[in-house]
């Protein structure tokens, strides 16, 4: 069953793969295994998430609010400087650094929201949602549920190809 | 005119009474009224609409207060010019407008003055529902005399209305007001309100709003496996962040992976990954990993076995399979059963380029 990515030259999946592979492949280059100590490996493992993050993001480029927020968030990461800034990176500039804050808080905490209030503002599931979204916070509800579909859509890709990827390297 | 001193005089005493009085006032002056209506329009060139509008404004006006909302209450004594031209209080205009229907009931209404009130109401009910229903055939032949902004703001008025009379009791009053307000500074929009639901701009801001979230919140729903079933947007939302996470999980447990695994590869890709074609990309990356894997293959003699292998799973992995391709990969493996992982990239790497 061969599934569209080779139909569709130029679809999100292809682009992704691409650039993983490639990111990938750099790093491997970069810094050849010789141990296997947990530092390293730790370091190895930062680097290839933030490879996929950033070769998902680059696929999208900048036509979503979330992709931007997170080329912007992964380049102030590694460089420390701001090379770019436009208007809508500035908007989501604090929806940023409150991210960086609250990721590691939401690795580990399990949706407690039950008792969210019903109706047109819907305050601690939207809140969430805002956090988990890369720059969400920018945005009213009606745009974050758009990127949120977006979002969920590349996620699924990126998953996808990503254990394709381990599972050959691990057969 | 000649019953213009008449009504002067009428009006300045109903103008002096209280609210609480004029029914009986109502009462006296309402049998009156309806004579001279019948009498009046020869001495008066203008319609009956005029006619009737210049004979007992303030009567009209307190006519009508009771049996409709205790709102309209004529503060100002109206002139009669003022009625002849525009219309300025739109209070009046209101009650007047209907009031040019009722003229043509005034034969039924003589009846009875003591229920005079429910046949008044009753008939005001049923001419404004008419009305309504009928009002875009209706605008120039009801009221020909009338000049073209009045009549629109009795539109509105009349959309106040039929909020009222259809019994909305949501927000009928206050949109019976803020239509009464919004009349005299902006103009017209016209729009036909649903049943019991207003008219202002504000609602209908928000009710388009929260369409859109609410065909949002549907995709999101289909594209999150097993929200389907879930009933109310809260639930629905603790599934989609939910869904979120477990997502986003699963790319760092993926990274770790990727980061545990010992690729003995010598990429020597960068050349190849020039090119733009994805195809070629596709077609190369079976090739590229399988150094990875004939190292770790044990012995020789599993050599068929893992060929074959490989090749159902570069059929059924379709991100890196095409049929087309597999027909050049298959000689290539017998060379790559031999040659060293790094020789191999390299090899096949230019061998694929010939190919393109």
């Amino acid at each position: 069953m061969y599934n569209p990515d080779h139909t569709k030259p130029g679809s999100l999946k292809s682009r992704f793969t691409t650039r993983f592979l490639r990111a990938l492949s750099k790093i491997h280059a970069h810094k050849p295994i010789s141990s296997s100590s947990p530092t390293e490996m730790f370091q190895r493992y930062q680097r290839i998430k933030a490879a996929a993050d950033k070769s998902m993001a680059y696929s999208v480029r900048s036509r979503r609010t979330w992709s931007r927020a997170m080329l912007w968030k992964l380049r102030t990461r590694s460089c420390g400087r701001r090379s770019v800034k436009t208007s809508t990176i500035i908007k989501s500039q604090q929806a940023i650094m409150k991210k960086t804050r609250h990721e590691k808080q939401n690795e580990n905490t399990t949706t407690t929201a039950t008792t969210g209030e019903d109706g047109v503002g819907f305050c601690v599931e939207e809140d969430e949602l805002r956090e988990i979204v890369p720059g969400g916070e920018a945005m009213d509800l009606c745009n974050l549920l758009d990127e949120t579909a977006h979002y969920i859509k590349c996620l699924t890709t990126q998953v996808q190809v990503m254990k394709k990827i381990a599972d050959f390297y691990s057969l | 005119m000649e019953s213009n001193p008449g009504t002067t005089e009428t009006r300045s005493n109903l103008t002096a009474s209280d609210g609480g009085q004029v029914t009986a006032f109502e009462s006296l002056q309402f049998t009156d009224e309806i004579h001279r209506l019948i009498l009046a329009p020869t001495t008066i060139n203008a319609s009956s609409f005029t006619a009737l509008v210049e004979l007992p404004p303030p009567q009209a006006v307190e006519l009508l207060h009771s049996p409709d909302s205790t709102k309209f209450i004529a503060a100002k004594p109206p002139n009669v010019e003022d009625f002849k031209g525009s219309f300025r209080f739109p209070s009046n205009t209101s009650l007047i407008e209907p009031d040019a229907r009722f003229s043509v009931f005034s034969g039924e209404a003589n009846n009875g003055n003591e229920n005079r009130d429910s046949p008044v109401s009753k008939i005001l009910n049923s001419n404004l529902e008419k009305a309504v229903k009928s009002e875009p055939a209706e605008t120039e032949s009801a009221q020909p005399l009338v000049s073209d902004p009045p009549v629109e703001k009795r539109r509105i008025k009349r959309k106040g209305r039929e909020n009222k009379v259809k019994g909305s009791t949501k927000k009928s009053k206050t949109a019976v007001n803020e239509s009464s307000e919004d009349a005299e500074k902006l103009p017209y929009v016209h729009v036909r309100a649903r049943r019991g639901q207003a008219t202002d701009s504000h609602s209908l801001a928000e009710r388009a709003r929260r369409e859109k979230i609410n065909a949002r919140m549907k995709f999101l729903q289909e594209l999150v496996p097993g929200c389907n079933k879930i009933s109310g947007t809260a639930l629905v939302l603790d599934e989609i962040i939910n869904h979120v996470q477990s997502l986003q999980r699963q790319v760092e447990f993926l990274s770790m992976r990727l980061a545990a695994v010992n690729p003995r590869i010598d990429f020597n890709l960068d050349s190849v990954f020039t090119s733009e074609s994805g195809s070629l990309m596709d077609s190369n990356f079976p090739g590229l990993v399988m150094p990875v894997m004939w190292p770790e293959v044990q012995g020789d003699g599993h050599r068929q076995q893992y060929q074959h292998q490989w090749n159902s799973d570069a059929l059924q992995q379709p991100v890196w399979g095409r049929e087309v391709h597999n027909n050049y990969i298959t000689p290539e493996k017998s060379l790559l059963t031999y040659d060293s992982s790094a020789n191999s990239v390299t090899l096949q790497a230019n061998q694929l380029k010939m190919e393109l």
